[in-house]
């Protein structure tokens, strides 16, 4: 681009979302180029630039963004949308350069619904600021997920993300009621008023999970519920993960726990053992359960009887109350994985019927042609027809290459080994971390033809390929 | 410019990490990434490995933070970004690098004693009576209004003094070069005057934290016992110098970040308010406070500041408050710039004076 043409395209950004939002300031670009992706952050820390964003624009609501698109669409220039940066996919790393669109001015809290019981919010309100509105009222959000400080509304959209109290509220998709959108040639359009109808296809489910492929979600209304009377937890050590996958299951068919979360031992014996304080040996898990006191007096009775047909050491609530205290602390620079270590989370989901064989099978995949990681698994979101796996591989920094080259294949390569295992034994790509770039060349190996789909609303809606380019194998 | 081990460990440990993005006033403000402690962190961790340049952007980004250290104490491994921040200035400095708003206040300090460039405010009495110096700081004195914390503790009956020229104490100069040589002068400039004195009341917490704080780990001899205003009052309320009637309303507190995380004060005034009528909390109170504004920042970033204060109104009014009460002249200053018409403001002072 001449310097001519840049200034050109500056200037009618700067029209479009005014000058002191719209930047191509070192320290805007650095900072939008760098998110929580394992390759951003080891380039980076290699001393190496990350592919930026020439212009870092940051529109206030959904007519400044259909503004910023039409630009886009016009001088066909890439436009990436960026939440907080909390991914770990790379989903928002603006890998051709372009335009970067920040959504966090569109922050505004519009109403706190009572008798609809939401929140209609912008969706660069940042997650944990909607639960003070709900809380400031008494309610609450019950999305818990570790980066709930740190990801926005849209953000949590855009890759379907989950929180801890997922068995029994559900993942963001199941959040939402209503989306505002802007689609990537200006349009403006609204999802319907309610998410359950039988007028076609789920418009928010077209949206959610495109990663900003498709559009870019300006408003959304998010559920909120009244806080329990009452949460209590219970942890349980398994002698192996087959019961516990057996009692979980049967669990479910009588009722919805809110948390339910089961350590491998490898992680029982690391991660747990240094946060929770369990010592013993075997598989541990945490349930909670929450509402009305009566009912969850009643679910605690069936939940012991149940776990202890399985041969489950009850281990009180002390283990799971630590637990939910320090759910976060496991993330902070100092507990969690971090450079120099070589990391990656392979999230994935199947039924009953195959889920411990994917385990088994990525462990021992992993293991085998990687004999420098090591792996560890909990099983954190559970339905009534089957659960995911939080798998994690982990090279120390001794074993990592330095040459950044080298690191990055030694990365791509165990990513690769570990999905594809996966997916040969009846997985999903990925449970709610989402695709990016990281994992875009994995998509046409799990939907084959089925990938025609996504291409064809993709073409439809973004004839230009303006929209996240190389993300979601888009 | 050249990090300290210390620094470079903190900042290494910020660049990759989001976890307090949820509680930087200026972040919730600007909705812009780089005023977060990560986007600092990363920017200054790049500066590190020489892969970008100290530049104005860079430095302008480390002058955006109004170091209320809200992220230092969300952080449950207690990396601490208000202190790489502050060795980043002193960094810019050394190097020459000052962005021109910065070296003006310095100026205007070194001249007119103050930061803004404000002439001696002809209002503020001089008084000489006892060993008690009660210590009004710049912010009052160029911006502000004593008038009622005055007449309080006169109420009270006690014997104070206060000076004609009052030495700054330091504050504006940490905040805006930290620990520098300039830095250290200033505070021991101040320190002799005060060490005349038994004990200083402190009216703005600003001024209380660095002597509290910094005097002592710079080692500077600042004799005189110091004491915060809201500390004061609240011994005069107990010890019945104040005799203060429930009044019945329902007061608000807004903890200054200064008094409630630097020097972790959070209880005086609540005693005072609870004397006075009842208390109705906002949900982030305490240590977790949000700022409600800097006016040394205001100085550069007044549309910025004019939204921090904005955003804590909201705070208080979707708890349903009605009278918010400050103890940090800045926050009282800003704040009132941006009252919404059903609320109501109040300094502590006249919370308590409404109530005698």
């Amino acid at each position: 681009m001449t310097d001519f043409l840049f200034d050109v395209i500056a200037t009618e950004l700067e029209d479009a979302v005014g000058k002191e939002n719209c930047s191509t300031r070192t320290i805007d670009k650095v900072s939008h180029s760098v998110d929580y992706f394992w390759l951003s952050r080891m380039w980076a820390d290699r001393g190496l630039r990350m592919p930026e964003g020439d212009f870092i624009v940051a529109p206030k609501d959904a007519k400044e963004t259909s503004a910023v698109l039409k630009i886009a669409n016009y001088y066909k220039i890439p436009v990436t949308t960026w939440g907080a940066g909390g991914g770990t996919q790379g989903g928002a790393i603006p890998v051709c350069g372009g335009i970067v669109l920040d959504t966090k001015r569109m922050n505004k809290i519009y109403d706190l619904n009572e008798q609809g019981m939401y929140i209609e919010c912008g969706t660069g309100a940042i997650y944990k600021h909607i639960e003070w509105a709900a809380n400031e009222k008494g309610y609450a959000t019950m999305h818990y997920p570790s980066s709930l400080t740190c990801s926005t509304v849209g953000g949590f959209l855009a890759h379907r993300g989950i929180g801890v109290s997922s068995t029994k509220y559900g993942k963001i998709d199941d959040m939402v009621l209503q989306m505002e959108v802007v689609l990537p040639n200006g349009d403006i359009i609204e999802t319907s008023p309610a998410p359950k109808h039988a007028a076609g296809p789920d418009l928010n489910q077209i949206f959610i999970g495109s990663e900003g492929t498709l559009g870019v979600m300006t408003k959304a209304q998010m559920r909120i519920y009244e806080q329990p009377e009452s949460r209590q937890f219970r942890g349980f050590l398994f002698h192996n993960m087959t019961d516990a996958f057996n009692a979980g299951r049967e669990l479910l068919q009588k009722f919805k726990p809110s948390v339910m979360r089961l350590y491998d031992e490898a992680e029982t014996a690391s991660l747990i053992k240094k946060i929770v304080g369990v010592e013993k040996k075997g598989a541990f898990m945490n349930i909670a359960i929450e509402g009305v006191a009566e009912m969850v007096e009643l679910e605690k009775k069936i939940l012991l009887e149940t776990f202890a047909k399985y041969g489950a050491e009850d281990l009180g609530s002390e283990y799971g109350e630590k637990w939910w205290k320090e759910k976060i602390t496991f993330f902070y620079p100092g507990h969690m994985m971090d450079i120099p270590q070589c990391f990656g989370t392979m999230d994935t989901i199947a039924p009953y019927g195959t889920i411990e064989k994917i385990y088994w099978a990525m462990k021992e995949a992993i293991e085998t042609n990687f004999p420098q990681a090591k792996f560890i698994a909990h099983f954190s979101h559970w339905y009534e027809w089957g659960c995911m796996i939080y798998d994690r591989f982990i090279v120390d920094g001794k074993d990592v290459p330095q040459d950044p080259h080298e690191a990055f294949r030694l990365h791509q390569a165990i990513w690769s080994c570990g999905v594809r295992t996966a997916l040969a034994n009846g997985g999903v790509v990925n449970d709610h971390h989402g695709v990016g770039i990281k994992l875009g060349r994995l998509m046409k190996e799990q939907y084959g033809p089925a990938m025609q789909v996504f291409e064809g609303i993709k073409k439809q809606l973004d004839p230009n390929g303006i929209m996240n380019p190389f993300k979601l194998g888009l | 410019m050249q990090f300290t081990q210390k620094s470079k460990e903190h900042i290494d440990a910020c660049r990759f990490c989001w976890m307090c993005h949820h509680v930087c006033p200026i972040g919730n403000a600007t909705g812009l990434e780089r005023n977060t402690a990560r986007a600092r962190a990363l920017g200054l961790s790049m500066v590190a490995r020489d892969s970008v340049e100290y530049s104005e952007d860079i430095i302008g980004n480390v002058y955006e933070c109004s170091l209320c250290g809200g992220c230092m104490t969300d952080c449950v491994t207690g990396w601490d970004p208000v202190m790489f921040t502050k060795e980043a200035r002193l960094g810019a400095a050394l190097d020459g690098k000052l962005p021109e708003y910065v070296t003006t206040m310095i100026s205007n300090l070194q001249e007119k004693g103050n930061i803004y460039g404000a002439e001696k405010n002809a209002n503020i009495p001089e008084i000489a009576e006892g060993d008690i110096l009660f210590f009004l700081g710049e912010d009052v004195r160029a911006k502000g209004c004593a008038k009622n914390a005055v007449e309080l503790l006169k109420k009270a009956g006690v014997s104070f003094s206060i000076l004609k020229d009052e030495p700054n104490s330091g504050y504006s100069m940490d905040f805006l070069l930290g620990a520098a040589a300039e830095t250290k002068a200033v505070m021991e400039n101040c320190a002799k005057v005060l060490s005349n004195y038994k004990k200083v009341v402190c009216y703005d917490p600003a001024d209380a934290k660095v002597m509290k704080r910094e005097y002592k780990e710079w080692g500077i001899d600042l004799k005189a016992e110091v004491v915060t205003f809201t500390e004061f009052v609240a011994g005069l309320i107990k010890d019945g110098k104040l005799n203060v009637k429930n009044s019945g309303i329902e007061f608000t507190p807004q903890d200054s970040p200064l008094l409630a995380r630097d020097l972790e004060e959070t209880e005086p005034v609540r005693e005072i308010l609870s004397a006075c009528g009842s208390i109705r909390e906002m949900l982030l109170n305490r240590n977790y406070t949000m700022l409600a504004g800097n006016l040394i920042m205001n100085e550069y970033m007044p549309q910025v500041m004019e939204t921090v204060a904005a955003n804590r109104w909201t705070n208080a009014k979707n708890v349903d408050a009605k009278v918010l009460v400050t103890t940090s002249p800045a926050e009282y200053i800003l704040l009132a710039a941006t009252k919404p018409e059903d609320m109501e403001l109040m300094t502590i002072e006249e919370a308590v004076l409404k109530c005698l």
